[in-house]
């Protein structure tokens, strides 16, 4: 294995780490726009989504798959129907009292939530695995 | 006797297996919510105890190699197990740090040896 390649284990960990924090910071968006009614579009806060890929680096060796990790591409906007509420007496109401809503759902975000914090752990272990097994490593040098 | 006779060669094969195995563990967690994306896996032991089974087969001879594995993938069309994953990084993690504590006792014998201690 060249020397090169000793971090990229790290490297990939890392980047599983800040998308799946990206992800999370996208869902406290969500919760914290759930109500509301005006957003940089003009009309209501649309929820949003992150999509991910894989990083798709150079071939590797021996036309084996590169290891590039993920990477948080685009933050796409949910163009789910919006709800209706009736509530007249606030400044966006229509003639009829009602205002449009977010289409923010919060059972659905929580369980997002979850999945990412999860998923964060998980690269997270994979990390501290990296160390140990380097740690061990190490000893052979050492007279 | 050179230090091939240890099984130097053998570990060192191993640990260059068991490294890659844990990028491309890294690369499956961190994909584990990219929707389409395919598990990798790393093909390495049989091989080995294939060649290791034959007559003077050496350990050079076999190289690790990365596949795409298909299983049971999920609505996304991912097939990342993140408990599997995790057990396979167990695993591998405990592979190395055998391979490692072979290989620096079997440094530690070769040194006694030159130093006569």
């Amino acid at each position: 294995m060249p020397f090169s390649n000793l971090f990229t284990a790290q490297a990939i960990s890392g980047s599983g780490l800040s998308a799946e924090r990206f992800r999370m910071e996208v869902i406290a968006n969500n919760i914290a726009n759930a109500n509301s009614t005006k957003s940089a579009n003009g009309g209501p806060f649309r929820r949003q989504e992150v999509v991910f890929a894989e990083v798709l680096g150079r071939a590797g060796d021996g036309g084996m798959p590169a290891l590039g990790g993920v990477q948080a591409v685009d933050v796409v906007e949910d163009p789910t129907e919006l709800p209706k509420v009736y509530m007249p007496g606030h400044p966006e109401a229509d003639p009829d009292g009602m205002v449009t809503m977010p289409n923010v759902n919060l059972p659905m975000e929580m369980t997002n939530l979850l999945t990412a914090s999860r998923a964060y752990e998980a690269n997270l272990r994979d990390a501290q695995q990296f160390r140990t097994m380097n740690e061990q490593a190490l000893p052979i040098l050492r007279s | 006797m050179t230090p091939s006779a240890f099984g130097i060669d053998v570990l060192r094969r191993l640990m260059d297996a068991a490294a890659l195995r844990h990028q491309v563990i890294s690369q499956n967690v961190a994909n584990v919510n990219t929707p389409g994306y395919r598990r990798l896996a790393v093909e390495f032991e049989d091989e080995l105890a294939k060649v290791l089974g034959t007559a003077g087969g050496s350990a050079d001879a076999v190289a690790p190699k990365v596949v795409v594995e298909d299983r049971a993938e999920r609505v996304d069309g991912n097939t990342v197990d993140l408990d599997r994953e995790m057990g396979d990084l167990n695993k591998n993690t405990l592979l190395f740090q055998a391979a490692s504590q072979i290989a620096a006792s079997r440094f530690a014998s070769m040194r006694s040896a030159i130093s006569g201690r």
